[in-house]
Parts: C-alpha cells; sequence; structure tokens
C-alpha cells in the first residue's frame, strides 16, 4: 500500500483481521473488515474491498467523476488556449485535485492554470490518480480522462512560449491606425475593444446572452474556426487601468491571428471581472458598428486577413445599452428571480441570490427566529419598493438575548436588565469601564443593585 | 485594525446588522483592536469569512465605544475578546464546558475550529435549537474565569 498519502484509510490486514473473526464465529457469513471512509460516496463502511463494486458506490463514482472532469474540462480548454493570468486574479484561482487530495494555487504562475495544468501532467498525480481508481473502481483505462499526457503539454508550453515573445516584441506602430475611432472615454481599452470586436463581434453578444459559463461555441466562420485555436491575451487588454496590457491586443490586431474569447475565461474567478467587461463590450459593440468600416479598411492595409462585417444576430442591442443608460442584462435578470429567491442581505455587500440547486428552497419553518426572519424579509421587501418608510429603530431595542446568570426566560432577562439599567441610572451614573485589563472581577448587576437599592 | 471586516461602533450600526442578518448566523466580535488575543482572533475571523460566507457573516465590534457600552452591559461581557452568535435576531448559546454559555471567551487555536464552531451553531439554529454544543475537545477551548459576586 502507498504511504506517501495522508488517507484517513485502511491497511492491508483487513482481510487477515476478517479471516480471523470469521473463524471465531462460523455462522457468520459475511467478513467484517475494519471501517474505512469512503471519499466517493463520503460514508464509513465496513465492507472492506468490495464497497467498490456496490451500485450505490458507482453510482457515486460515476457523478463525482463527471464532475471532475467538468472542471478539467475548463482547464483543458486553457490548455489548448494560453491567456496570461494576471495576478490580481490569481489570488482567485484555486484547483482541488481530488486524487491528490490538495488545492493547487495560482500564484506566481503567468498563463493561466499553469500550476494546475503542471500538476495534472506530473507523475505525482498519475500514482495518486491511478491508486484512487484502484481504489475506488473507476477503471484504469480512464486513466488519460484525468491526467494531461506529455504531448500536450508541451505543446501548451510552446504557446505559451510564443505568447509570451509576442507580448515582448509587441510594437507600438500598430497603434497608429487606431486612433480612428478615439470619441471614447476609455481610450486605451477602444484600442483594444475595436480590434476584437472586428475580429469576432458575435461572441460578444453571444456572451450576453449566455451567462457566459461555458468556453464559446463559435459560429462557423472559417476565419474564427482556423484560428480559434490561438490564444487570447485580450483578456489581459480589456481591463482599462492597465494600458501596457493593451498592448497584446495590438500585436493581435497586427498578427491578425486572434480570436477573442476572454469571456470564456476563467469561469470560476473572474466572474465579476468579466460582467464588468461584458459592461464594456456593450460600449465598444456600438463604436464598432459606427467605425467598422474604417477598422476594417485599415486592416486589410495591414495586410490582415479579411474581416467578416457582422450584426448582431439579437435585436437587444438597439434596445438599451450604457448610453441609453439601460440597466446591465444582469440586474433585469435578478429583479425577475427576486420573489422566489432568499435575500441575504448583508451590510454593505450586493444582494446576491442564491439558489440552492437540488435542495429545497422552503427553509425549515422550524429554525431559530423563523417567524422574526420572514417578517423582516416582509419588511425589508417593502423598504426596498419604498412602500414602508424605514422607521427608525427604537433605540433602545435590545435583541433576544439569554443572559449569562439567568433563572429565567429569556423576555425576563430584557426586562430585567431594562429595570437595572433604570435604577443604576436613577442612584448613580457609574461609568462601567469595560475591561481596561484583560481580566476584570465580575461585579454582578445583581449585586450593583442591591448595594445600591 | 482588521481591513477585511467591519468594525462596529455605534448601537444603531449593530441593531441593523442584528436585524438584517436573515437565516446566516451572524458572529459578533467585541473587542479592542489593539489587544493582542483579540488581534489573533481577528486574524482567524478575516481568514475565514470567506469560507464561511454563505452561512454567516462576521462583524467586529469596538468596545471602547460609548454606544456600545449598553450592550457590553447586557450581554455581560467582562472578558475580551467575547464573540457572540446570533441567528435571525435570536441569541444563540452555546456549551463549550466553561461557565459561560452565551458567548465565546478568547481566541481560537485554529481557524478551522472558528469554522466548526460556526456551523455548530448554523446546525443546531437550522434545526430549532437555541442552544448548541461545542464541537471542539476541551483542549482546544480557551479556558477563563468567571467571578460572581467577587467569589
Amino acid at each position: 500500500m502507498e504511504t506517501g498519502k495522508s488517507r484517513s484509510v485502511t491497511n492491508p490486514n483487513r482481510k487477515i483481521n476478517a479471516t480471523k473473526q470469521s473463524n471465531g464465529s462460523e455462522l457468520k457469513k459475511r467478513k467484517r473488515s475494519q471501517f474505512e471512509f469512503c471519499e466517493v460516496c463520503k460514508l464509513n463502511h465496513d465492507q472492506g474491498q468490495r464497497h467498490k463494486y456496490f451500485p450505490s458506490h458507482t453510482k457515486s463514482l460515476s457523478t463525482f467523476l463527471s464532475r471532475f472532469q467538468n472542471k478539467l474540462s475548463d482547464i483543458r480548454f486553457f490548455l489548448t488556449n494560453p491567456s496570461l493570468l494576471r495576478p490580481e486574479h490569481a489570488s482567485l484561482n484555486r484547483f482541488w485535485c481530488v486524487f491528490c487530495e490538495r488545492d493547487i494555487d495560482e500564484l506566481g504562475s503567468s498563463f493561466a492554470c499553469t500550476n494546475t495544468i503542471n500538476h495534472l501532467a506530473s507523475i505525482d498525480h498519475l500514482k495518486n490518480l491511478k491508486y484512487f481508481l484502484w481504489k475506488y473502481g473507476g477503471g484504469m483505462n480512464s486513466v488519460h480522462n484525468f491526467t494531461i499526457s506529455e504531448q500536450d503539454i508541451s505543446k501548451w508550453q510552446k504557446k505559451c512560449k510564443s505568447l509570451k515573445s509576442e507580448a515582448v516584441s509587441s510594437t507600438t506602430a500598430s497603434r497608429g491606425p487606431l486612433v480612428g475611432p478615439s470619441n471614447d472615454i476609455h481610450n486605451e481599452l477602444n484600442y483594444g475593444n475595436v480590434n476584437s470586436f472586428a475580429n469576432n463581434n458575435i461572441d460578444y453578444v453571444n456572451l450576453r446572452n449566455s451567462n457566459g459559463v461555458m468556453p464559446l461555441q463559435y459560429h462557423t466562420n472559417e476565419y474564427q474556426v482556423s484560428h480559434s485555436e490561438l490564444s487570447e491575451v485580450a483578456n489581459v487588454g480589456l481591463f482599462p487601468e492597465d494600458v501596457s496590457s493593451s498592448l497584446p491586443i495590438e500585436t493581435n490586431y497586427g498578427t491578425n491571428s486572434k480570436n477573442l474569447n476572454s469571456f470564456i475565461a476563467k469561469r470560476n474567478c473572474q466572474h465579476s471581472q468579466r460582467l464588468a467587461d461584458g459592461y464594456l463590450n456593450n460600449y465598444g459593440i456600438s463604436q464598432v458598428y459606427q467605425n467598422e468600416r474604417m477598422v476594417k479598411g485599415e486592416s486589410s492595409s495591414q495586410g490582415s486577413q479579411s474581416l467578416t462585417p457582422i450584426f448582431p444576430m439579437v435585436p437587444d442591442g438597439a434596445g438599451g445599452n450604457v448610453h441609453s443608460g439601460a440597466p446591465p442584462p444582469w440586474f433585469e435578470a435578478i429583479d425577475d428571480s427576486q420573489q422566489d429567491v432568499q435575500l441575504k442581505p448583508v451590510l454593505g455587500s450586493l444582494v446576491s441570490s442564491s439558489i440552492k440547486q437540488g435542495k429545497s428552497k422552503k427553509l425549515n419553518p422550524k429554525r431559530v427566529g423563523a417567524a422574526w426572519a420572514e417578517k423582516r424579509k416582509m419588511e425589508m421587501e417593502m423598504e426596498k419598493r419604498g412602500e414602508l418608510v424605514k422607521t427608525g429603530v427604537n433605540a433602545n431595542w435590545l435583541p433576544n438575548f439569554g443572559r449569562v446568570w439567568q433563572s429565567g426566560s429569556r423576555k425576563d432577562s430584557r426586562k430585567e436588565f431594562e429595570l437595572e439599567n433604570q435604577k443604576v441610572s436613577k442612584v448613580e451614573n457609574q461609568p462601567v469601564d469595560a475591561v481596561p485589563l484583560k481580566i476584570q472581577p465580575y461585579i454582578s448587576k445583581r449585586m450593583q443593585r442591591d448595594a445600591s437599592g | 485594525m482588521s481591513y477585511v471586516l467591519r468594525t462596529l461602533t455605534k448601537k444603531q450600526e449593530v441593531d441593523s446588522v442584528i436585524r438584517d442578518t436573515i437565516d446566516k448566523v451572524l458572529v459578533l466580535r467585541f473587542g479592542r483592536a489593539s489587544d493582542t488575543v483579540c488581534l489573533l482572533l481577528d486574524d482567524f475571523l478575516a481568514k475565514s469569512v470567506r469560507e464561511v460566507s454563505k452561512f454567516a457573516s462576521v462583524k467586529l465590534v469596538d468596545i471602547d465605544s460609548e454606544d456600545i457600552q449598553v450592550y457590553v452591559k447586557y450581554f455581560d461581557i467582562t472578558l475580551i475578546p467575547s464573540t457572540i452568535f446570533f441567528f435571525n435576531a435570536h441569541h444563540m448559546k452555546m456549551d463549550s464546558g466553561t461557565a459561560d454559555h452565551t458567548k465565546w471567551v478568547g481566541a481560537f487555536q485554529q481557524k478551522q475550529d472558528f469554522i466548526d464552531v460556526v456551523e455548530a451553531v448554523f446546525r443546531g439554529a437550522m434545526k430549532g435549537k437555541l442552544i448548541v454544543n461545542c464541537p471542539l475537545p476541551p483542549e482546544r477551548i480557551p479556558k477563563y474565569q468567571l467571578l460572581y459576586k467577587d467569589v
């Protein structure tokens, strides 16, 4: 048995113990082994090696593996389309490898999912994977599904290198023709935007409509198809705060080979950023419609391939955008579902909808404070809608609190406290120093009251 | 001073936080930013706030503020840092083998301890219990003396 891992499981002496036990009681047919924990079913069982053949286990295993496959498919996308990873987003990316049972951070990696890709190609991971499959019975021929082959990784590394060299060798020459469409506020941003839009408008439109979660299925524009493999540093270029980052966009333009797939990047971390980008997209799209020809002309003069004019598939673009002051599409989505959705108002944070899939939407009616919660939710809805003017909460409101030295119900404690307060304030205004020192002798209020009363 | 967690200094803020946190555990740490144990606790809180964010929210309350003295008295806070748990504006007690069940006194030894405690509170609250048992072994629970009537 491998000893290199810190699993809480099992030892090979199980069978020996089991047989000893069964010798003792001949009537016992079933061999009982020591309890082990099955990672897949998340339960403790004493079925030993037989467990992995049980139907319940095979079911759980297939869901388990398919879930992990989904995450891996994202990673594989980045394997074929490496893109630069900005340091501020690096900290948001973590990948949990179920076979090795460890998190893989992306700190200090220059390309998206570098560490993850390297991990998936490593020998240790392969070992762990094989052990896992042996233990939980996934089928040894599925090893290739969960690792990255050497060929793939070498291809990826080459792509990364070429990407880096392009980014480094980018010149400002390509900025020239872009001066044209610059009636905008976000100057550098739009250089990048316009380029990419000219190249690949439709993806934005698609993205706006979809949640932008899955890698985009490109429309069959042969130009796009042939170049869909090449990377997009455009992702980087769309962040307005960094001028230098828009340079790679220029190189895209110059080399005319990149599609803009930025929004499919990093679904797990850059959602909010992407939404912001989506917002900017609206802005950029309208620019493109006006300036398309100009850009097209320039691009062909650059020797790039011919660009196809793209018109928006969805009339939505005309319905409202940033210029007209329309709300962004994700707000509309939230409004609709607000009724069904449980509000979680935390001070200073966005109201986010939390739809628990697979669990019942109704919270346990017997939970603590359920009545209060329902009442309060109604109040907040009304406040939001502006019907109920927020009356200042009574300054003397106190929460329901069971006191430390208490001899009655909680309501009593509150009343007691208020009474004590009145008495204390009547007699003397003793400022109670909360804790000048860390430890202070505890003076019960009763004692104070008795002393004073 | 924790830059990740919000520190409340007014009773009205504390009130609104308690009232507005619906169906999530509200963790209120009463303490002082300059105290070492408080800092240790704050560090754990800041690190784990994101991980518990789906079922808990964490706020810090500064006990040196004038407004808050009412709460200091009401909650019988005598040792800092003291952490009090609320769920839907109801106070949750936790029996950790110490004298005071109404609050958690002291820091935690590991970040995971804090998460476990909050999870226990949440689970109990969702079942309708107002007092829960502490999931930590006694050696990891900070001990302290509560004095009653100068005894």
